[in-house]
């Protein structure tokens, strides 16, 4: 079942939503999860888990939402090592790292999960969309 | 296993007012998983901080009336920065309205003066016994328990500041 991104977008709007308690005019496409629409640790498994079921997927652990980034291997004194910023530009191919490149504090790692890289990672996994 | 989040009640002007802090210390169990090179306070242990300073407000307006003291609805939520070990949050509880069985209030927490998270917060009182009649002896229990540790917060110590600051 091909859906348009205009469909993708509904259906993330109505997850993100119920999940974060959020109005629906609220949910752009620029809006940033945490900064913005105000979702903390357990609001990304909530998101996962509806997004799962409403586009019937599966999104193993940490494929939207690379929790695997905040150990030991990738970060030192806050920031996210060359290792750590290569994982996440493999782990994340949909979110812009370019400002967040320059002065990669993990603090700002946040500011990249928007409504448009769910979408996105939605489209690619549901195998490419119409416009 | 309760979370004690309240580590001192700094300011407590009953029916209205409350400030109290936590400390995070780099000690506490669950930073270890929250996140591994990156430890910071989760968001919810920050709203249960923010109740449980509520809570307080609530025994000593109603004079431990209750020993139950629980959540009911927590609305536009909102977090901003991160507490990290060696941070202190700083809760600031005002109540709208402390009824005899709920109260409703507006918190907001802030670390090094910028805000961690904001709620507005409903919370219900009530006595076990008036669930299980039977069980009256849970509550008889506990409303000394909570005056106990209102002595271990600085319970007493803020009201009479309070006093000593009234004209």
């Amino acid at each position: 079942m091909a859906l348009s991104r205009d469909e993708i977008m509904d259906k993330v709007r109505e997850a993100l939503v119920d999940a974060l308690g959020v109005d629906e005019d609220e949910v752009l496409p620029t809006a940033r999860i945490g900064g913005d629409l105000g979702a903390e640790s357990i609001d990304y498994l909530d998101i996962v888990f509806r997004l799962e079921k409403a586009f019937n997927i599966k999104i193993p652990r940490g494929d939207l939402f690379p929790d695997n980034i905040l150990s030991e291997e990738f970060v030192r004194d806050g920031k996210l090592t060359d290792k750590g910023l290569q994982e996440l530009k493999t782990r994340m191919p949909y979110a812009n790292l370019e400002a967040f490149e320059k002065n990669p504090n993990v603090q700002d790692i946040a500011d990249l999960f928007t409504v448009d890289m769910i979408v996105k990672y939605i489209e690619a996994k549901l195998g490419g969309a119409g416009a | 296993m309760k979370f004690y989040l309240v580590d001192r009640i700094l300011e407590l002007e009953p029916p209205k007012r409350i400030v109290a802090v936590k400390n995070l210390s780099m000690a506490e169990e669950y930073l270890a998983d929250h996140f591994p090179a990156y430890p910071v306070m989760p968001g919810v242990m920050m709203l249960e901080a923010l109740v449980q300073t509520a809570a307080w407000l609530v025994r000593v307006t109603t004079r431990f009336e209750k020993s139950l003291i629980l959540l009911k609805e927590a609305r536009n939520v909102r977090y901003g920065s991160f507490v990290r070990p060696g941070g202190q949050l700083v809760m600031e509880v005002t109540a709208l309205e402390i009824g005899p069985d709920a109260s409703q209030f507006k918190a907001i927490g802030r670390c090094e003066e910028q805000v961690a998270v904001q709620a507005k917060l409903t919370l219900e009182h009530l006595n076990v016994a008036d669930e299980a009649p039977d069980r009256a002896d849970i509550d008889a229990m506990l409303r000394p328990f909570w005056q106990e540790r209102f002595r271990l917060v600085g319970g007493p110590q803020a009201l009479a500041a309070a006093a000593a600051r009234k004209p």
